[in-house]
């Protein structure tokens, strides 16, 4: 009698999120790799046409550019990383205006896509901020037409994940920062030690499992960017990425396609996922 | 603590005061034109601060012609809808996977495991179809639907509360005849508050600043606050100032958050950023 109740329990609990889990992650993922190999236009039925979409995918100059505009974002995703340890590691002690500062240095995280996308609007316009300041300073030379200019517009739109995104790897670190168990700060003053020292010999090596699940998250991050470009240009001056082309294909009724590309986007960050376990799995 | 010398003492400040530059720098100018009017926005330059820092005029403008309100209230209902079966499900899900050993308990597991390889926006192209093919499309419950599945990094956060309540209660209160949902919902789901918490605030600021979903779903009448200002700020028309009050008005619930439930961030974020 209380094993079927036990049973009874457990499946109720479990139906409707696995369910939803199996509907909105497992099938879709699933029907993408059999879509893409059609040109189903969303209705009507399915008719195979092998590996064109791919073929479109790795031949159309358009698309391969989409691709290397992730590169963008993947550089700038260095200088976040640098910034963001730096600053996990001056604010790990105990100072005046420890919680300002935290509070502060957090905020960009905080806000979503279509802000931060005007703010930067504001900040890279003909007569925005930065050209103001350049203007200022006496640096004309360094003016650009920041959001026109096909030469410049992708790394100038990139950086802007350096000031959005930062606040989420800076956390982080912090976090594992603070798991740090005490006892390793009081031998270090034991032994002499000085704050450089304890930053070399503890907490880089404490925070490396963090570092690297942060490069991770920025690999399969600058492959899924789509919010800065779509909101602030709507991909167009050569700032298309493969999520906005996604979003087009399938309002255009390219599922075939839009299908794809979803695979690609999906494979990339699988392997790069599966990567991380990998090596994580061999520093253990 | 490490002894700090006096040089690294003022290189944390002039790092830190630096890095608030960073991010106020373009901060600014977006509050000084919320308060400019049109005519001083065209003739001055986007650094120089408004003539009346009292002059509310864009705010009243934003809100009474971006719809603001309703976008608003909006948000408001998919959040609470949402939230709540993003957490009653979450803690059910790790509450079964905790206390209970059955057949495909590591397969239930590892489905949930696995969404991390998952990418959101590698999966909408067919559901996008589904929702299509149930006239869900334009209505709340598309998006309210896509909000209310389980997360792993929500299991996550929900083991390791149950991790800390003695499973010892549960067998006391099963031995005294207690049902077990009576014992999850009436014993346990109250002591798992504070997981509950983190999550609420982790995921309420997620899905409040969320705009792929709405973007793609929401497209007339019905909008979230995210998907107005976006049409608010796409058409042209509007002026800039205008704009930029709205955007103000969009940040405060945020600024709310932040001043008075900051810690949970830091430690919801790093728990569940550490598990990974």
């Amino acid at each position: 009698m209380k094993n079927g109740k036990r049973t009874l329990f457990i499946i109720a609990f479990l139906l409707i999120p696995v369910l939803h889990l199996l509907i909105f992650s497992y099938v879709p993922i699933i029907g993408n790799f059999v879509v893409s190999f059609t040109n189903w236009k969303g209705f009507g039925d399915l008719e195979f046409i092998g590996l064109r979409n791919y073929k479109k995918l790795f031949t159309n100059t358009e698309y391969i550019a989409m691709f290397k505009n992730c590169g963008w974002y993947l550089l700038a995703a260095i200088p976040q990383l640098v910034f963001a340890f730096l600053l996990a590691v001056v604010i790990n002690g105990k100072f005046r205006g420890l919680n300002v500062f935290k509070g502060i240095l957090i905020l960009p995280y905080l806000l979503n896509g279509v802000i931060v996308s005007t703010i930067f609007i504001i900040f890279f316009q003909n007569s925005g901020s930065l050209n103001t300041i350049l203007g200022m300073l006496h640096l004309d030379v360094f003016q650009h037409k920041w959001l026109q200019d096909l030469k410049i517009v992708n790394p100038a739109i990139a950086s802007i994940s350096i000031w959005r995104y930062y606040g989420m790897n800076f956390i982080m670190f912090f976090g594992a920062l603070q798991a740090i168990p005490p006892e390793l700060y009081e031998a270090a003053l034991l032994d002499g030690c000085t704050k450089w020292q304890e930053i070399r010999y503890i907490s880089i090596p404490f925070i490396r499992k963090v570092l690297f699940i942060n490069i991770i998250l920025s690999i399969s991050g600058s492959i899924q960017v789509f919010e800065i470009p779509y909101i602030m240009l709507n991909g167009s001056n050569g700032t298309l990425t493969p999520v906005i082309q996604i979003q087009q294909s399938m309002y255009d009724n390219r599922v075939g396609f839009a299908a794809a590309l979803s695979v690609l986007v999906f494979l990339i960050v699988m392997i790069v996922i599966t990567l991380q376990k990998i090596l994580v799995k061999e520093e253990d | 603590m490490i002894y700090e010398s006096t040089l690294y003492k003022v290189l944390r400040y002039v790092i830190l005061v630096l890095a608030c530059v960073f991010v106020l720098i373009p901060l600014i100018p977006l509050v000084f034109m919320a308060f400019k009017t049109g005519a001083e926005y065209s003739a001055t330059s986007v650094l120089t601060p408004p003539s009346n820092f009292f002059n509310f005029y864009n705010f009243s403008y934003a809100i009474r012609v971006g719809k603001l309100g309703k976008a608003f209230l909006n948000t408001a209902i998919i959040l609470v809808i949402s939230l709540f079966f993003q957490i009653v499900f979450t803690s059910m899900v790790a509450y079964v996977l905790h206390r209970f050993d059955f057949v495909g308990r590591k397969v239930v597991k590892t489905l949930f495991t696995l969404t991390m390889f998952i990418p959101v926006v590698a999966t909408q192209t067919l559901i996008f179809r589904m929702m299509y093919a149930a006239k869900l499309i334009n209505t709340m419950w598309s998006v309210v639907l896509l909000y209310s599945g389980v997360g792993i990094v929500g299991i996550y956060i929900m083991l390791n509360q149950l991790d800390t309540i003695s499973k010892e209660i549960d067998e006391a209160a099963w031995i005294d005849g207690a049902g077990f949902f009576y014992t999850f919902f009436r014993i346990i789901f109250p002591l798992m508050r504070p997981a509950c918490t983190t999550l609420l605030i982790i995921n309420g600021i997620g899905l409040y600043n969320d705009f792929y979903i709405p973007n793609l779903y929401l497209n007339s009448d019905v909008q979230t606050f995210t998907v107005a200002l976006y049409k608010f700020y796409g058409s042209m028309s509007t002026p800039f100032e205008i704009v930029s009050a709205a955007i103000i008005i969009g940040m405060i619930p945020i600024i709310i958050i932040f001043l008075f439930l900051q810690k949970y961030i830091y430690n919801g974020l790093a728990a569940g950023s550490v598990k990974m």
